[in-house]
């Protein structure tokens, strides 16, 4: 029966993929469409063509680069062979365990227990813990840790969180051009049209937020966590190693983490903003899962 | 009539190429898997096997009248490195083990050693070429029981029998093996 659930995860995430895809395609187009209305609907075709190049490119650079901008934005370091041997040798045998191809490691500062997968796909994947987590975890604990992120990369939660980053990343920057251009045309009179359009704008990016909070909650439903969390066992046949490094997670008095960016939030293993507000199922939670196992 | 009779009778034809295909690329795939998760069991097997010597030079640096436990360890080692099949292999490999337990739990009465870096080296080495020798063995089985749910299951059964493919049996370790407790170095 799992090994059913993780195929049906998996193809669920390939085809919420292409959908997020399609619309974040989708969502430049209209928006292209609504600023040519604004300016003269003679524009019309050269403003698609330069919106759909401008959304292609984004998604194509977001898409094929987001591994290594996941692992810029919290400032990770590569692996070192020699120094984070266990870490290496650890993420080794769970490649045989699981037959992924091994993905690329890395390590970022932080006193935090914490651990996150990014990459389009099990190929071009990556995976990152936090030097606390390297020190204050044991072997087996580590072991359950580094297997949960093994998880998502089996189950595509990867590429999915990864669109969802890029979705989140344009809407930021679409309403600050919004915002901006607001901002501008105070100044001049500006004709009717295009205030008409602004107010167009702003009804839309009003029904494009929600939609992207969707997407984001979508993107961190317990589903995928408690699927990774199944899947770390099928793995390790040990679901003692990562019942235990969730406890300590828990045990840590958790100082929410400046330097990650929220975007990259659904990526870890615990949520570094406690106090924002939840994007993992709570941690007892998953112990109780596990613990049935 | 008889076009809509055609149609259909066309469409379903195809439809059962379409699945003979894709089943047989299944069968290929899975197969495959198998095939590449006993090689792994080899490879890691086979790294198992050239950390000894290194690990015997070590000992016998600063243990060298333990001549008992340092044969036990190479000849352990030989019926490694010579067996022929896997079972032959797993049976030597567990046989090394014990071997291994009584040099490490011997090294404990050595304290230059115990301390010399090489030897944690190797130690730590050995016990992480364990873990994954149990995980190759762990997905060759995974991989044997997706093919054969693939050759059990309805309609995969009936392309198995068309393509002459029939259930693998698994890797079993045998019951001695089974009781040997997980060193932890």
């Amino acid at each position: 029966m799992e090994r059913l659930d993780f195929r049906d995860q998996i193809s669920r995430n390939k085809r919420k993929s292409t959908i997020l895809m399609v619309s974040i395609l989708l969502i430049i187009v209209i928006l292209g469409y609504v600023i040519s209305l604004a300016f003269n609907p003679a524009y019309f075709s050269m403003i698609m063509i330069i919106a759909t190049i401008i959304s292609v490119l984004y998604v194509y650079i977001g898409f094929y680069n987001s591994e290594k901008m996941a692992i810029a934005s919290v400032g990770a370091k590569k692996a070192d062979r020699t120094r984070h041997k266990q870490f290496y040798s650890l993420v080794e045998g769970l490649t045989i365990a699981s037959g992924l191809p091994m993905p690329k490691l890395y390590v970022m500062k932080s006193d935090q227990i914490n651990a996150f997968a990014s990459g389009r796909d099990p190929k071009h994947a990556v995976v990152c813990v936090t030097e606390g987590a390297l020190k204050k975890l044991n072997k087996e604990e580590l072991e359950g840790v580094l297997a949960h992120e093994l998880g998502h990369i089996r189950n595509y939660d990867i590429r999915y969180i990864t669109l969802v980053t890029v979705l989140v990343g344009m809407i930021s920057i679409i309403s600050q051009i919004f915002l901006r251009s607001l901002w501008f045309g105070s100044g001049d009179r500006g004709n009717d049209r295009s205030q008409l359009v602004f107010i167009l704008l702003g009804i839309l990016l009003a029904i494009l937020a929600p939609i992207v909070v969707y997407f984001v909650q979508m993107s961190i439903s317990r589903k995928r966590e408690f699927a990774a969390d199944a899947s770390a066992v099928q793995f390790t046949r040990y679901p003692r190693g990562l019942i235990n490094a969730l406890k300590k997670i828990k045990q840590e008095n958790i100082r929410p983490e400046k330097k990650i960016s929220r975007a990259v939030a659904p990526l870890f293993i615990s949520d570094p903003f406690l106090r924002l507000g939840r994007t993992h199922p709570p941690i007892d939670k998953r112990i109780e899962a596990l613990e049935r196992m | 009539m008889i076009g809509i009779g055609l149609i259909i009778v066309i469409v379903l034809v195809a439809i059962l190429v379409i699945m003979a295909f894709s089943y047989y690329n299944r069968f290929v795939i899975l197969t495959n898997r198998i095939d590449n998760s006993l090689s792994q069991i080899n490879v890691q097997l086979k790294r198992r096997a050239d950390l000894i010597p290194n690990l015997i030079e070590t000992v016998k640096g600063f243990a060298k009248h333990e001549k008992e436990a340092i044969k036990a360890v190479t000849d352990a080692r030989k019926a490694l490195v010579s067996a022929r099949n896997l079972q032959g292999k797993v049976k030597a490999n567990s046989q090394l083990e014990s071997a291994l337990k009584t040099i490490f739990a011997i090294a404990e009465g050595y304290p230059d050693l115990k301390a010399n870096t090489n030897f944690l080296e190797l130690q730590r080495e050995l016990a992480a070429t364990e873990d994954k020798v149990a995980y190759s063995r762990q997905f060759y089985n995974d991989s044997i029981l997706s093919y054969n749910n693939m050759v059990e299951k309805f309609p995969g059964n009936i392309f198995a029998a068309m393509y002459g493919k029939k259930k693998k049996k698994f890797f079993e370790i045998a019951e001695a093996d089974k009781k040997l407790p997980k060193v932890s170095f």
